[in-house]
């Protein structure tokens, strides 16, 4: 206790002995907040310098396929000038309907489990279960809509990949949407109810507002994560090497065009799988700052 | 400690506030009056055998050491206790003669009629406008121009009309604590309750911003009954008509405050007044 009192007031007081072995914990301490801050420091630049040689080597390699061509034409052979058209239009719909019904059922899931079934056994087993959902193979959930909606209908569709990415969305979510409304502080809420707001007007006109930026945060992640997944896509939407937008017949889509292309003979083909990375990561990013962006106005308002 | 008889007697119904002792005007009608209250939080017996009258029109201060169970009394009057399971109240507070902690009590009519105020600011995460417009759209559907007039009113009652008026839709939060916290006791004033229960609506406030709230109870007990929960003696000295002590889940003393302070009749109230205990 004194020693870590006297360099700042002590001083004075505990002239002599105490003078001299107080500087030497001094400096130790210094020493070590020093040495502390250097390895978190070093920790920092191992992970940003795998970040960036991620990107710059996906922008090194992808940005030379990146012309009106790629993005207006579809798919065709090795060698013909193919594009990159159905896959990314495949991808935009896929993902954009996804979102659509694996966010609602997310949202609504989290806000039970976080306002209406705090400890009840029904909601700590739906709480385990999403948990367990987060973790799980993709190729798994890709499987499970196979068998679903793929096998007994014998045709590979859109709406098998949409359903598959969309099981994956709602974990994401209904986590997210837990985490933040729990952040939402209890005297927000009393507030609510002492103006003599039922509970459902609580929970659903301040509770949700007071979370919905984090809530939003949380369905981004969700379109992150499925913007890349190729494993679900596999056995659902397949992929289409022609351009049709029926969401009955199978879908083309970026990740699964990666996976088909980055492996193959064809040079043309490898490049567009280099492209067809960057602009999912591109895609992401852009959506991310967007909406980082638009939460920013809607905060400062 | 006091001869318990004396407590008993204080704790018996009609005898809160005795009219012998002349505790209050005569004329003051309860608009409040609780009736042998006991509360429990689990197997927590917090309040025992409460007997109190809030007289209408007045600001009664609730005041006594932590733990008390002052605020816990505040809460069982607009039955905020209701949110969390395991907390019960047995005994009658009457409200216009109506019982509210019974059974079949509409409770966001009665937490319409007995607003509350809390120890931190509140705003809700939207504007300052429709912080206010909430609590009336819960009650009334009203045009929007009527909408503009009360919230203009509920503003200008609490003083803050001037500051805001040009950024009615700006965020809540970017207000300073003291402006946040009237415009909590705004949002209430709007829904036109009857009764306002403040708990310690000034702790986290500056004293300049703690003056004004004070000068606004002094305004708004025109209106309205006021319940103050508070740990500063002298802003119950300065702004209560009528002072409760509790001590330990008990009711010791109510009195006239003038009364309270210089001349209280129980010795338990003395020490904590003078700051023995507490």
């Amino acid at each position: 206790m004194s020693g870590a009192m006297a360099p700042a007031g002590g001083v004075e007081r505990d002239q002599g002995r105490n003078r001299g072995r107080d500087r030497g914990l001094d400096r130790r301490r210094r020493l070590r907040d020093g040495l502390a801050t250097l390895l978190c420091g070093l920790a920092t630049v191992l992970v940003l310098l795998a970040l960036f040689s991620i990107l710059a080597t996906l922008v090194w390699n992808g940005i030379g396929g990146l012309s009106v061509a790629t993005l207006t034409r579809v798919t065709a052979p090795g060698g013909e000038n193919g594009g990159l058209l159905n896959p990314i239009v495949g991808s935009v719909i896929q993902v954009a309907l996804a979102t659509l019904l694996g966010a609602p059922i997310g949202i609504a899931a989290g806000i039970f489990l976080a306002e209406y079934g705090a400890g009840s056994p029904f909601a700590t087993a739906v709480r385990f279960i999403s948990d367990m959902l987060l973790s799980a193979p993709s190729i798994l959930v890709g499987l499970f809509v196979y068998l679903l909606l793929v096998a007994p209908v014998r045709h590979f569709s859109g709406y098998a990949g949409i359903v598959a990415l969309a099981i994956l969305v709602i974990p994401i979510v209904v986590r997210t949407t837990e985490d933040m409304l729990r952040l939402v502080p209890l005297s927000m809420r009393e507030a609510a109810a002492a103006l003599g707001a039922p509970r459902w007007k609580v929970v659903l006109l301040v509770c949700v507002r007071a979370a919905a930026g984090g809530m939003a945060t949380g369905v981004l992640l969700a379109v992150a994560r499925i913007a890349g997944e190729t494993a679900p896509l596999l056995f659902t939407s397949l992929g289409n090497l022609n351009w049709s937008t029926r969401l009955g017949a199978p879908m083309a889509s970026l990740p699964v065009t990666i996976y088909q292309y980055a492996g193959s003979a064809f040079d043309d083909w490898v490049q567009l799988a280099w492209t067809a990375a960057l602009l999912i990561t591109a895609g992401v990013l852009l959506l991310n700052m967007g909406a980082r962006f638009a939460l920013r106005r809607r905060g400062e308002r | 400690m006091e001869p318990d008889a004396n407590h008993r007697s204080r704790a018996m119904p009609d005898s809160a506030i005795p009219a012998a002792d002349g505790a209050l005007s005569a004329a003051a009608r309860a608009m409040i009056s609780i009736r042998g209250l006991d509360f429990h939080y689990g197997d927590h017996h917090a309040l025992r055998g409460i007997s109190l009258d809030f007289p209408a029109r007045q600001v009664t201060g609730m005041i006594g050491p932590s733990g008390c169970g002052k605020s816990t009394l505040l809460r069982i009057l607009n039955r905020m206790y209701d949110l969390y399971p395991g907390q019960r109240a047995t005994g009658e507070v009457l409200l216009d003669g109506e019982n509210i902690i019974a059974p079949g009590t509409d409770v966001n009519r009665l937490r319409s009629r007995v607003g509350m105020v809390f120890q931190k600011p509140t705003p809700f995460p939207m504007s300052i406008r429709d912080n206010i417009a909430f609590g009336i759209k819960l009650h009334e559907r009203i045009s929007r121009s009527e909408m503009d007039g009360r919230i203009e009113d509920a503003l200008r009652r609490v003083a803050l009309w001037t500051e805001v008026k040009d950024r009615l839709r700006a965020g809540a939060g970017a207000l300073s604590g003291g402006q946040q916290q009237r415009l909590c006791i705004a949002r209430t004033i709007a829904t036109r309750p009857e009764v306002i229960l403040l708990d310690e609506p000034t702790s986290a406030l500056d004293p300049i911003s703690t003056a004004r709230i004070e000068e606004l109870l002094d305004e708004l007990k025109q209106d309205f009954t006021i319940a103050i929960v508070t740990h500063n003696l002298q802003q119950a000295a300065r702004c209560a008509d009528q002072v409760a002590f509790f001590f330990m889940g008990e009711l010791v003393e109510v009195d006239r405050a003038d009364r309270m302070f210089t001349t209280p009749r129980l010795k338990r109230t003395q020490d904590y007044i003078t700051g023995r205990f507490g």
